[in-house]
């Protein structure tokens, strides 16, 4: 019986060595990287390094976290424009101390858009900021169907003062602004309920120099419908995202989106549909009669 | 200048060392090596390739043509013609022209020299005071020398067949060999990734990193590119193929060792053409993305915007994660894949160009290798055509030194695609050549 003992102790003192040395390891990803930025760096030394990290504290996509912030400190979109003689090179010391900061942004789950406070869309860099809605892969398909179908149906519209698209929601004002891109004749309209989406479009507009074809308005397409109505009538084409995820489904979102993201971008109410509701019914009392 | 001494393999070493001090810093060489490489040698020099122009049976060729010519032109002058015919006669006429015209102006100019000559010969035979005359003479004389050398190698181009892919873009692909030196392998195929990112640079050509997977220690295990610029495919075509590599590593036992290792790398170049004309049915196609691994739109932000397409009835595959944008990644990958399956059908519908890609990929065995770099030796050797160059480093920089054996492969392929096209338009001829050969 003693001896059974003995041997049930020995077991769990291994386990508990295992346990602490696992532990340790943790704490040591974190000294290392630490130590490591008085001491000189080579690109890839500091991706892998950071990937680990990453991957230890459970941060979402470790490997492309590291690589888009580190490309970005480097002045890069993506390690692959970088060709592999920059993966040997060794980092500046502004270089490693910016990576470092932003990274221990990401370590915070912030998103990696937000963390480089820009990102792609389509042919267009636009500027990203908490916590406005990021966009995603997705709008960048709804944008190519509505480009098809605007050049199915002609140019721009005759009158001068009307606008040829209203998008409802615009955040970033990435569907706005790369349909401006591509049709250089037409104007457009954009209104959100947020006041740092629009100031973060009209910001964007500015830089990519589309900002007299775009007219920016804080506007609430639930409460302000009237105004709505009253001001822009007549649009040919109208595009929205709108939120539509369920309420109840909101808190079981990843960190970095309910953390970091405006709630109000994703929250379509109890059934998804409260934005998309009403802007169907507006709708009609938008658009031209053929729009 | 880049000398360039063709010798016999005895006094190859002697000729070796004077033109080593010769030629100096440089240290640019070419030496050919046995009796046999220097037919092959001597027949891609610039001298030689004129030369083709004294071959009985391209002169035949040539003359035959004048005569079709001729007879076409004729025909089209009688207006019996059905309408199909004239239009089939004249695209001959068409197609026909430029060479007779070339021919005329040679001919031409030989006649004035020809005269020339004649003059200067009775000059000598009786000796005038007018001595101006005579230097005047003598000017004209070189001058029209000249004047034939570039009309010939005018005429050469026109008849050498035109490879309509020639102008186009390439993707080049590099992969690293199987062999079990997998350390050097990989490592070289960074060499000689970086060696065309050279030359497209020294050639002013866009580079384009569509692919790169990197290997540990600073190799390479393949990565992808597109090269687009002017006549991007006609220098590339010849860089298809395996690769060879012998040298000391760097590291390990076999470093202290002193011990040479061979590894293969592998080239793949295929054209791109401008204008794609594959229809391609979006059916056809699995496309690859984050979202298609699970959940997406609002409830999910995604960085990965990596995409890859494959072509379900030819098992084509084609990714891309260049870009932050995915839409951007797909038109890229799209275009890959567009260039792939172009080569794949035109592959089926011609067997020599199937073939072509089937040497290049190959089964990676050393013995198709293409070319040897031989770094414990500092030397390059193209296997096609026997030559060799010395400074491997300034060769794989991609410069001058790569241009030139090239250029080398090209005036090879040049001359055998015309010699070529001469036995095949006449095979009784080039029968009885090859006889004759054999009698001499």
């Amino acid at each position: 019986m003693v001896f059974r003992q003995k041997i049930f102790w020995r077991f769990l003192h291994q386990r508990n060595r295992v346990t602490l040395r696992q532990v340790s390891t943790a704490s040591v990803v974190g000294e290392k990287v630490i130590a490591h930025i008085s001491s000189k760096l080579t690109v890839q030394q500091a991706l892998n390094q950071w990937a680990e990290c990453f991957q230890v504290t459970g941060v979402s996509e470790p490997n492309l976290s590291s690589q888009h912030i580190i490309a970005h400190v480097l002045g890069h979109k993506t390690l692959n424009s970088l060709s592999k003689r920059g993966l040997t090179q060794v980092l500046s010391q502004p270089q490693v101390e910016r990576i470092w900061k932003l990274c221990h942004k990401r370590l915070t789950r912030m998103p990696v858009q937000y963390v480089i406070e820009e990102w792609d869309f389509r042919d267009i860099t636009l500027k990203m900021k908490p916590p406005v809605f990021i966009p995603r892969p997705e709008t960048e398909e709804l944008v190519s169907l509505v480009l098809a179908d605007m050049e199915q149906r002609g140019g721009a519209s005759r009158y001068p003062d009307t606008v040829d698209f209203l998008e409802v929601g615009c955040g970033s004002g990435a569907i706005s602004l790369s349909l401006l891109q591509s049709q250089k004749q037409i104007r457009g309209m954009a209104i959100d309920q947020s006041a740092e989406a629009v100031a973060l479009t009209r910001e964007n507009a500015q830089s990519l120099g589309l900002h007299d074809r775009l007219t920016v308005s804080q506007v609430d397409v639930i409460k302000d419908a009237d105004w709505l109505v009253k001001s822009c009538s007549r649009v040919g084409v109208l595009v929205s995202n709108p939120p539509y995820l369920f309420t109840e489904d909101l808190d079981s979102l990843a960190p970095e989106i309910q953390r970091y993201e405006d709630r109000a971008a994703l929250d379509g109410g109890e059934q998804g549909m409260l934005v998309i509701d009403q802007i169907l019914t507006l709708a009609p009392r938008l658009v031209t009669e053929n729009g | 200048m880049i000398l360039r001494w063709t010798c016999f393999w005895k006094s190859c070493v002697r000729i070796h060392d004077v033109a080593v001090k010769m030629t100096g810093i440089r240290g640019k060489l070419l030496v050919c090596c046995s009796q046999n490489h220097i037919l092959q040698l001597s027949r891609t020099n610039h001298q030689t390739i004129l030369d083709l122009l004294k071959n009985e049976a391209v002169q035949k060729y040539i003359q035959r043509l004048t005569d079709e010519y001729k007879l076409v032109t004729c025909t089209l002058e009688n207006l019996n013609l059905s309408e199909s015919d004239r239009r089939h006669f004249h695209q001959r006429r068409v197609e026909l022209l430029p060479v007779v015209n070339a021919f005329m102006r040679t001919v031409h100019a030989a006649k004035d020299l020809q005269e020339v000559e004649t003059i200067l010969q009775s000059t000598v035979d009786a000796p005038t005071q007018d001595e101006q005359m005579v230097e005047l003479l003598r000017e004209e004389q070189t001058e029209l020398n000249r004047r034939v050398d570039d009309l010939n190698k005018e005429l050469i181009q026109t008849l050498v067949p035109v490879d309509e892919n020639d102008g186009s873009d390439v993707i080049l692909e590099v992969a690293s060999g199987r062999t079990t030196g997998g350390d050097i392998c990989q490592q070289f195929t960074r060499e000689v990734f970086d060696m065309y990112e050279g030359f497209a640079s020294y050639k002013n050509w866009n580079f384009d990193v569509l692919n790169y997977t990197p290997a540990d220690y600073g190799g390479l295990h393949h990565a992808a590119v597109r090269v687009s610029g002017e006549a991007v495919y006609r220098w590339l075509k010849f860089e298809g193929g395996t690769h060879r590599v012998q040298r000391i590593p760097e590291v390990g036992l076999s470093s202290r060792m002193q011990r040479i290792h061979t590894g293969t790398m592998m080239v793949i170049v295929l054209p791109q053409p401008r204008e794609v004309d594959i229809q391609i049915d979006p059916k056809d196609l699995r496309i690859d993305t984050f979202r298609s691994k699970g959940a997406g739109g609002q409830s999910v932000n995604t960085t990965d915007s990596a995409v890859r397409i494959v072509h379900l009835p030819t098992g084509i595959v084609a990714e891309c994660q260049q870009s932050r944008s995915q839409l951007q990644n797909k038109d890229t990958a799209m275009q890959v894949l567009k260039a792939r399956l172009n080569q794949s059908i035109m592959g089926k519908q011609t067997a020599e160009r199937d073939t072509a890609r089937k040497q290049q990929v190959g089964t990676r065995a050393q013995a198709e290798r293409i070319r040897s770099y031989n770094f414990s030796q500092d030397r390059v050797t193209d296997h096609r055509i026997s030559y060799m160059t010395r400074d491997i480093k300034e060769f794989m920089r991609g410069g001058e030194e790569l241009e030139e054996l090239i250029s080398v492969l090209l005036e090879h392929s040049d001359r055998e695609a015309l010699l070529e096209l001469v036995e095949a338009s006449h095979p009784k001829l080039a029968k009885q050549q090859t006889t004759d050969k054999e009698g001499d």
